[in-house]
């Protein structure tokens, strides 16, 4: 026993010596040469894969274009990214790996990991951008390293709103469909605080989607029992395209809105027949809208033997977020200034509208010191023939 | 509590109370404080993170295997334990405005609290019926913390301020360095208090109900307080661990808790063996070390074998499952029994035993 406590002496003596001397930090920070390192946490197999894959695919693309093109004043992107898997542990354990290895900058990817590593990046200091478009993640108060380059989930449901509230005229019954995350309940309370704010004349109901349900067969009929002409989904493709045909095989009339990641090719593809008719809110023009920011994309993939209609519009998407953070740091080089996450934020929000070729809402991304909303505008497509069909371009609640 | 290996003789009853019997003991001693020492010297920021959640993981699994390993209640309620620490601790500390000790402290008592509530249907349950009665708590728990919005900053999860201890706070340059030399500390102690738990007549007590509970009450052992007083100790160690977890990823949200987290506390127990507090330590360490691993074989391999890579998670599933069979099929006593059965091979050489 004895020996015992003498050596536990020994020990506590010793760590609180060890304790006082610090080591030095690890690799942060850059040296202002040599590549550009970027750290990307992807969704690839997760919950949200099935749109995770392009985007992911699309911030790759476009750094080896960009590397191709000669970088940023001659410096490449070094860009390491790693599947996470929808698994908030995972992102902030891929974020420490990133942080570690001296990224400048993070690409993230969904709602839960972003808002959870929102403090963190702040303290940090590492600009982040996310495919999250929650409302919180604009406020730089909130969240002062955090950019999203499309408007909010917020926006896209009021926009959303406004769209039902004008096609139908008279009162009416919406049933919101959600994933039951984070990221599926975002924009629920700006939504129902939209219809009381604008009197808008309807009434809406929130269900939440279990992940991994083999059908919704279920939560069609409640919203048939609750008298529902629309369906407003805030989901990703693969479970909304189900809904479709749900409500295909059961007869149902009616129309099923899809908010930005279920508004897309897939959803068409996967639904086949049963996604005539339905309305996608899209913010990122689709290859059918013919936008002029595509091109440079379309000979990018034509060279490596693809297209962007093969590829989708998420492709775009993660293209022209990476191209939006790409250009902030463009603009700290150019200036001459140390390439830091704090000399990121300040350009992105002092160098003025980036333009995207009409690509993202109403073809300009810009950020304030006030407000890291980059866009508030969104184009509305209906599914006709296999094909998004441009409605209206450009649209704002 | 293990009789001492054979080939050892006591001459004192002092020697025989010792927690370490042999040189050798010693020797591991000082090189597990001579490891702690040096960690955060040898390894960078990134893996010191690694050591730092899976300190973090220690001390839960500790308290899982006090419950599970040494009264024999079997609990799937674990992530749900986690939740009630973490959350309280975040709340007092930023709501409330309580210093970090403090509300680390509270959560502590809250979560034993909900623990002892959660474990009254073991009064009445054994085995796998218990089984389904702590699933529903871990269920009854997420779902609280999904809906009620006050755990939450309006529509972004709860967020922790930076930990500060009186005029001490930590630096963002040190962050995984400072953090490591609490929660070493924190883990430490939690060890050390298990260990010496069942040397009390209260951890004997849990391991006699585990054995035969009836024998067990003929001797005098109050069964019913047993098993209340051990979900409320294990929930203790697991509102430990949750409200440390809280502070050091600076953001809570029920997305951490889910089944499947208390579905790898389970594994992480079984694997390093039931009834085990060393066992513990080793599982919390294998299963938080196994993905990673994965991880940097299959990207080292990605190159010729790119297919592997885009099928990493399945892969990892693929493996805790087989890990955990294998465990069960050739040594359900885990690894702390494989450690035990090479320690034994070498002081009864020549001999088989």
């Amino acid at each position: 026993m004895h020996k015992h406590s003498w050596a536990f002496a020994v020990a506590t003596a010793s760590a609180l010596a060890f304790t006082a001397c610090a080591p030095g930090g690890g690799d942060t920070g850059d040296t202002g040469e040599g590549p550009i390192k970027i750290g990307i946490i992807a969704d690839l197999t997760g919950a949200t894969g099935d749109v995770g894959t392009p985007y992911n695919e699309g911030m790759l693309g476009y750094i080896d274009w960009l590397n191709s093109e000669g970088g940023i004043d001659g410096r490449e992107i070094d860009a390491t990214s790693k599947d996470y898997a929808y698994d908030v542990p995972t992102a902030e354990r891929l974020y420490k790996e990133y942080l570690n290895d001296g990224a400048v900058a993070i690409q993230g990817w969904g709602t839960g990991d972003s808002e959870a590593l929102m403090n963190k990046v702040a303290a940090d200091e590492l600009p982040f951008m996310s495919a999250s478009y929650a409302e919180v993640l604009t406020d730089p108060a909130e969240a002062p390293y955090n950019f999203v380059v499309a408007p909010t989930y917020s926006d896209q449901m009021r926009v959303a709103l406004n769209w039902i509230a004008e096609e139908e005229g008279a009162a009416t019954d919406v049933a919101f469909l959600h994933s039951d995350s984070p990221f599926g309940l975002a924009p629920l309370e700006d939504g129902q605080s939209w219809i009381e704010d604008e009197g808008l004349d309807i009434s809406m109901e929130a269900y939440a989607m279990p992940a991994g349900a083999a059908n919704y067969v279920g939560l069609v009929s409640q919203a048939e029992q609750q008298g529902a002409k629309y369906i407003v989904i805030q989901n990703v493709s693969s479970p909304a395209a189900q809904v479709a045909k749900d409500i295909q095989a059961q007869g149902a009339n009616i129309k099923i809105v899809c908010l930005n990641w279920c508004a897309d090719e897939q959803f068409i593809d996967t639904a086949g027949d049963a996604a005539e008719g339905h309305i996608l809110i899209s913010p990122f023009a689709p290859s059918t809208a013919e936008m002029e920011g595509q091109q440079v994309i379309e000979d990018y993939l034509s060279e490596n033997g693809s297209s962007l209609e093969k590829e989708g519009l998420h492709y775009a998407q993660g293209w022209y977020t990476m191209h939006i953070m790409a250009e902030g740091m463009r603009e700290v080089v150019e200036a001459g200034d140390d390439l830091t996450g704090e000399a990121i934020k300040t350009a992105l929000e002092t160098m003025g509208p980036i333009d995207t070729g009409g690509v993202v809402g109403t073809g300009e991304v810009e950020f304030s010191e006030d407000s890291h909303r980059g866009q508030t505008g969104t184009g509305i497509y209906v599914a006709e023939g296999g094909e998004m069909k441009p409605l209206e371009t450009g649209v704002t609640p | 509590m293990a009789a001492s290996a054979t080939g050892i003789f006591h001459r004192t009853y002092q020697r025989e109370l010792a927690l370490r019997h042999t040189r050798a003991e010693y020797v591991r001693l000082a090189l597990v404080v001579v490891a702690i020492l040096a960690t955060p010297y040898l390894v960078d920021f990134y893996w010191l993170s690694v050591v730092n959640t899976i300190l973090i993981a220690v001390i839960g699994a500790v308290g899982l295997n006090i419950l599970v390993g040494f009264t024999g209640q079997i609990s799937l309620g674990q992530g749900g334990f986690l939740a009630v620490g973490a959350f309280t601790s975040a709340l007092l500390y930023q709501r409330a405005e309580l210093p970090a000790p403090l509300s680390i402290a509270c959560a502590v008592i809250v979560t034993a609290g909900a623990g002892a509530l959660f474990g009254l249907p073991a009064l009445r349950l054994k085995g796998l019926y218990l089984a389904i009665a702590t699933l529903a708590s871990q269920e009854i728990i997420v779902f609280i913390a999904r809906r009620w919005t006050f755990l939450r900053d309006g529509s972004a999860p709860l967020s922790v301020d930076r930990l500060h201890i009186g005029g001490f706070e930590i630096s963002r340059e040190l962050f995984e360095w400072q953090w490591y030399w609490i929660l070493v500390t924190c883990a430490v102690l939690s060890v050390l208090a298990a260990r010496n738990l069942f040397r009390s007549s209260l951890g004997r007590s849990f391991m006699a109900v585990r054995d035969q509970d009836i024998a067990a009450s003929a001797m005098g052992v109050n069964v019913t307080r047993a098993k209340v007083t051990a979900f409320a100790v294990s929930s203790g160690f697991v509102g430990f661990a949750g409200a440390l977890s809280a502070h050091y990823t600076e953001t809570v949200t029920w997305e951490a808790f889910t089944l499947e987290v208390s579905i790898l506390y389970l594994a992480m127990i079984i694997v390093g063996g039931l009834g085990s507090i060393a066992g513990s330590v080793y599982g919390a360490f294998f299963l938080m070390l196994l993905p990673l691993f994965l991880n940097e074989v299959l990207h080292a391999a990605g190159d010729s074998l790119p297919f592997l890579l885009g099928r990493l998670p399945a892969i990892e599933n693929a493996v805790f499952g087989l890990v955990i069979i294998v465990f069960l099929l050739v040594e359900p006593r885990g690894l702390d029994r494989i450690w035990q059965r090479m320690k034994d091979y070498i002081r009864f050489w020549p001999f088989r035993y």
